[in-house]
């Protein structure tokens, strides 16, 4: 398969695969290794920043090149922003920037399900 | 190997590079100093001239696998081969029945031919060979029905490398009345010792391309003493006794014939060596823990490794490692479907296995250091996508 230069700088430069826990922490997951593609986000969004603002991310992928690249390019994005559920651009939009193919369509929407469960556990603690 | 200074080449059992040899005997029947002539043209020197160097290729062939120039059919391949070898014979032989047998980890070419038969009301039977990829010959002797015409069975499978044993198939099919055996022997040629006259095989399939020949050149090896008829597949001329009709091209023929006697004059020393230089990719791939070796090392050719690797997925493994070695995933014919190996899925590997498994195949122009390379490279990348994954 042939990859954009975006995606392949990203796939090749994730700086921000990892995990990480702790109490400023958010973690939300999607689909499953088994099925073979499964994606893991850490946000981490200070208590003491009330305007809910994402300082850093991390991310696990067991998926394709494009997938790993969405990832990071979602960790880059999301930091100085407030948690948000939405990605930064819609599936279709990302689809386009990394040049992913249509079958790959549902990967991309579970990426999208991964960062919202991420970014919706930081929105109830900061409406808590 | 000179493919591109930063990638290695370990896919020689998708192709190899024509021999220089090889290429230069192919480039003297081009040009007009060359035998450029039409081999069919016996009513001059030039045709005169090309049809014996046909002929001299033909005789290197049928030497390099034990057979007689007479039954040396010149195909555009293997696949070419396999479809007169499976369609011939079902057509030749429709009256007499229309049962196949075959087994489910054959290449696509000899599977489709099957499949395409199926549309068209013959009955096949799909084998499951063990889980190293070995059929047993019980298996073939149970699928045999008195309407069996044909059974058809490679040699080496082309992703785990694994050696049938095809003189014990042959017995089986010999104590059928009408059961003809077809052998797709596409990866054998300078692998393994060839003997068509003894081992009582009625039909072989043979590629150029994966010996150091050119590409677009092959034979299906026809056995006289059993008299084994074919229907041809295509009609307009009498050249190969009518069976693949079409001026046949000299310089492909010609670096065949080259290619053959090279491999059949290739000694003993360079299968050990291969498989030294297999075992020392083994080791160092197998320090990695998580990996398992696909097919039988006992049972196979010395030149293929097939391994999988747990906690990475198999695009990304494809797609990191691409850019530093080339090697297979799956079969190169279906790598561009995305699919996991149907080879492996068929052995009873799990879809993720059999999605992150990678055939390395070496060649005459393997060395320890694209060994080395192999492993440094499939270290990093198994090591970094194990991160990305969290496995």
């Amino acid at each position: 398969m042939i990859y954009s230069e975006s995606t392949r700088h990203y796939f090749e430069h994730p700086a921000s695969a990892g995990a990480a826990t702790g109490v400023d922490w958010f973690r939300g997951e999607a689909g499953s290794r088994e099925r073979g593609i499964w994606v893991q986000f850490d946000l981490q969004v200070p208590s003491a920043d009330r305007g809910g603002t994402v300082r850093s991310v991390r991310f696990l992928a067991f998926a394709c090149p494009h997938v790993v690249a969405v990832c990071q390019w979602l960790a880059e994005q999301a930091i100085g922003r407030p948690a948000d559920v939405r990605l930064p651009e819609s599936v279709q939009a990302v689809r386009a920037r990394f040049e992913v193919p249509l079958e790959k369509l549902g990967r991309l929407l579970i990426v999208e399900d991964a960062w919202a469960a991420a970014a919706g556990a930081a929105i109830l603690r900061r409406n808590a | 190997m000179p493919v591109t200074p930063a990638v290695r080449y370990l896919d020689y059992a998708a192709t190899t590079p024509v021999a220089p040899e090889v290429a230069l005997r192919m480039s003297e029947c081009l040009s007009a100093h060359g035998e450029f002539g039409n081999p069919s043209s016996a009513n001059h020197d030039f045709g005169i001239r090309a049809a014996g160097q046909v002929e001299s290729a033909r005789a290197q062939v049928a030497a390099c696998v034990g057979a007689e120039p007479a039954e040396v059919v010149w195909t555009s391949g293997a696949t070419e081969a396999n479809n007169l070898a499976i369609f011939g014979i079902a057509h030749y032989y429709r009256g007499s029945g229309k049962h196949i047998v075959t087994a489910r980890t054959e290449h696509k070419s000899v599977l489709d031919c099957c499949r395409e038969l199926e549309r068209r009301g013959w009955q096949v039977t799909y084998l499951t060979p063990g889980p190293e990829g070995v059929l047993e010959p019980e298996q073939i002797a149970e699928a045999l029905l008195p309407q069996t015409v044909l059974v058809s069975v490679m040699h080496i499978n082309n992703e785990l490398g694994t050696i049938q044993d095809i003189a014990a198939i042959a017995a089986v099919c010999a104590r059928s009345h009408q059961a003809r055996l077809h052998v797709d022997a596409a990866q054998s040629v300078g692998k393994i010792r060839l003997d068509f006259a003894s081992l009582g095989v009625d039909l072989l399939s043979l590629s150029a391309h994966k010996a150091y020949g050119p590409k677009g050149a092959g034979a299906l090896v026809v056995c006289r003493r059993r008299a084994v008829q074919l229907a041809p597949l295509m009609h307009g001329g009498g050249q190969e006794r009518s069976l693949r009709p079409g001026t046949i091209a000299t310089h492909q023929v010609v670096g065949m014939g080259a290619a053959f006697a090279l491999a059949h004059a290739e000694s003993p020393g360079e299968t050990e060596r291969l498989r030294a230089l297999r075992e020392r990719l083994w080791q160092g791939l197998g320090a990695l823990g998580g990996v398992w070796r696909n097919g039988d090392p006992l049972r196979s050719v010395p030149h293929i490794l097939n391994v999988s690797f747990e906690g990475v997925e198999g695009e990304s493994l494809v797609a990191d490692v691409g850019v530093r070695i080339a090697v297979s995933t799956g079969s190169a014919c279906t790598s561009a479907q995305r699919e996991p190996s149907y080879v492996l899925r068929a052995l009873g590997r799990d879809e993720r296995l059999a999605e992150s498994s990678l055939r390395f195949s070496l060649g005459r122009y393997s060395s320890s250091a694209d060994v080395d390379a192999a492993i440094d490279a499939m270290t990093r990348s198994v090591k970094r996508l194990r991160g990305i994954s969290g496995a």
